[in-house]
């Protein structure tokens, strides 16, 4: 077809194709993406178990703080761009909150120097009530209105009372998240400290409350030896155990994931915590806006490349010319 | 120079496509060799080519994402690396007047809270950090030059607070942190707490060397609850004069003999507050190396532009190409 002397042939047809794809390039196409990103508050206990060395791989070769602080840097570097991260330490018997929930990618270098500054030294008490300090924490998480990591190994220091785990009074599953048990199987002695944060041995069996003495002594006590209503409730002997020696305690933190509806994981076995975290938190979307200018842009890169094939395609006018004839 | 999608760099040995193969159609005709090469035919046909290549290009550099890549720029500026070292103990949660806030007074915490972040928001090439105490102390947020961190930091300050108040302790690790920091500028501490303790004699000493060792500014906020010890007065003769008896006046004389910048400031109310932050922030404006950062820039919109431009080019040429043959003879090709 011919017009005012123009050949409407394929080579024009491809040639307007190719640039109305490079304009729409410029103008590009954004469409508008739902990413699944998590916003959540690790809470990590600081308590003295927590220093005990029975993580890594030769178990053994990290203590359990350290084990933590790798697996919530690794975290970071595996959930998407635009999640948030809060940080919070536990120890005595409530959570402490240092760092509000931030994105995480343009803060990474700040983030990843809080998380290496977590340190056993912060804790402001001995004790280690595990399932009141959970408590405490799903209490900040639900303020802040992310999800929660709870980082700890479950040990509890004074041992829980006969009556069992303290009740939990918020609503089970109101603030969804993991419970990260920390440690390993074996029973390993715990590393002590002196004041200026030298270790001086280990934990021994008189150094550790074995038994919990505080409140009414369990049924069982009168036929203990040596039971006294006043002077010996709890018996005349020493309570014997192995409270000196820790390990993770898979039960007793899966009991509490249940009453809180939170999620259970082994840090050890588990490796990685972030495909578990995104599947276990509340499912937050945010829309990312994505240029898919590059579509339109290799639809215009095929027609141009078209037209130059075409010469392949059409035969050369003179066959019996020794050589093609060449474009003006 | 960096390219989101590499991997189409792979296409890029098309660009050479147009060297060999034109976008004209081609015609018949006997023999070219009575036409004298002229000077514009060569150079429309080495345009054409040109063209095309950088049409070609364009176009896969853009499918390739080329960006330039994220940057840090020197720059020149004022202002300082100030470690905020925050008192976490209970008592912040009070009032200035010593009570439970209620409604309309605010607690000394969310005060400061409010006041320090503006601060934060207002310096603009200041770097901070963020350092809590209470009984131990507690590293929160090295020194960084991201905002938003540091605010989200100083947004927890007003939660419930812990027992007791370990400033000596505290400055220890105020002071570790700007060890830590390499860049070069002005340091500064300060430390805002509502009350104080004894720093015992072995860690006097320690922080005495630590100051010694390097140069601090130290800024001292103490949020004065009504009828507290003021640390400026001195007692009236007669009257107990030890650390113990006066925690506020010997900490005050403490830090006057570290022989630093230091500054001491009285605040009962979120206005005394707001005064001396800003008496902080006027004194803090030493010249100071910083660097920026430059964003990553997408090049590849202006890559697609040299294509379109270049396309433009071709389809000029194509719209003035004219057949020899006579209109009808032919057929479209």
């Amino acid at each position: 077809m011919t017009r005012i002397g123009i050949n409407f042939d394929r080579r024009l047809i491809l040639l307007l194709a190719a640039l109305t794809g490079a304009i729409v390039a410029i103008i590009g196409i954004h469409i508008i993406r739902n990413q699944r990103v998590a916003d959540v508050l690790a809470v990590i206990d600081i308590t003295g178990s927590m220093n005990t060395r029975d993580m890594g791989n030769p178990p053994g070769s990290l203590d359990r703080l350290e084990a933590v602080r790798q697996s919530l840097i690794g975290m970071m570097q595996d959930i998407p761009c635009q999640s948030r991260l809060g940080l919070g330490v536990f120890s005595e018997r409530r959570s402490f909150l240092l760092l509000n929930p931030v994105e995480i990618c343009s803060n990474y270098d700040a983030l990843e120097g809080a998380i290496s500054g977590l340190d056993w030294r912060m804790a402001w008490q001995g004790d280690s009530y595990v399932a009141k300090g959970l408590y405490s924490a799903l209490d900040i998480a639900a303020s802040l209105k992310s999800d929660l990591i709870f980082f700890t190994d479950g040990h509890e220091a004074p041992p829980l009372p006969f009556t069992g785990v303290p009740e939990f009074e918020g609503k089970p599953g109101a603030v969804k998240g993991l419970i990260a048990g920390v440690g390993g199987s074996e029973k390993t002695p715990i590393p002590k400290f002196d004041d200026e944060g030298r270790q001086v041995g280990v934990y021994n069996q008189s150094d550790v409350p074995q038994e919990n003495r505080i409140g009414a002594a369990p049924k069982d006590a009168e036929t203990r030896e040596g039971y006294n209503p006043r002077n010996a409730p709890w018996g005349a002997l020493e309570a014997a155990g192995d409270e000196q020696l820790s390990s993770v305690k898979t039960a007793h933190l899966q009991d509490l994931a249940s009453r809180t509806g939170l999620s259970y994981v082994g840090l050890q076995k588990a490796g990685a915590i972030a495909p578990k975290l995104l599947s276990s938190s509340e499912p937050r979307i945010v829309p990312i806006s994505t240029d898919m200018a590059y579509v339109p842009a290799l639809f215009a890169l095929l027609s141009i490349l078209a037209v130059y094939a075409l010469q392949f395609v059409e035969r050369a006018p003179m066959r019996r010319s020794p050589r093609p004839a060449r474009p003006l | 120079m960096i390219f989101t999608n590499p991997i189409a760099l792979l296409l890029l040995p098309l660009a050479l496509l147009p060297l060999l193969l034109g976008t004209q159609r081609q015609e018949a005709y006997p023999s070219l060799a009575g036409f004298e090469p002229d000077g514009l035919s060569v150079a429309i046909a080495w345009a054409l080519r040109i063209a095309g290549m950088a049409a070609i290009l364009g176009l896969i550099l853009g499918i390739a994402g080329i960006a330039v890549r994220e940057r840090s720029v020197e720059r020149f500026g004022q202002g300082a690396h100030i470690v905020l070292l925050i008192d976490r103990s209970a008592s912040m949660n009070d009032t200035f007047a010593g009570r439970q806030p209620s409604g309309e007074e605010e607690s000394k915490s969310s005060a400061a809270k409010r006041l320090i972040k503006d601060f934060i928001v207002e310096r603009e090439h200041d770097r901070f950090g963020v350092a809590a105490f209470s009984t131990a102390p507690m590293h929160v947020v090295p020194i960084t030059d991201r905002k938003d961190i540091v605010l989200e930091a100083i947004d927890a300050i007003d939660r419930p607070g812990l027992a007791f108040t370990d400033v000596g302790r505290g400055l220890g690790m105020g002071l570790s942190m700007i060890q830590e920091d390499v860049l070069q500028g002005s340091r500064a501490i300060i430390l805002v707490s509502d009350g104080v303790a004894v720093i015992g004699r072995r860690v006097q000493e320690a922080l005495r060397a630590e100051f010694a060792r390097r140069p601090v500014n130290l800024y001292f906020l103490y949020l004065r609850t009504e009828g507290a010890n003021s640390m400026f007065a001195t007692p009236p003769p007669g009257a107990e004069d030890t650390p113990q008896a006066l925690p506020e006046r010997h900490l005050n004389k403490f830090f006057q003999s570290l022989r630093i910048p230091y500054r001491a400031y009285e605040a009962e109310s979120a206005e005394a507050i707001k005064a001396a932050i800003a008496d902080i922030g006027k004194l803090e404006q030493t010249p100071l190396v910083y660097t920026e950062r430059i964003p990553q820039y997408d090049l590849s919109r202006w890559a697609y532009v040299v294509a379109a431009l270049s396309l433009g080019l071709l389809l000029v040429a194509k719209l003035c190409e004219r057949t020899i043959k006579r209109a009808g003879v032919i057929h479209a090709a």
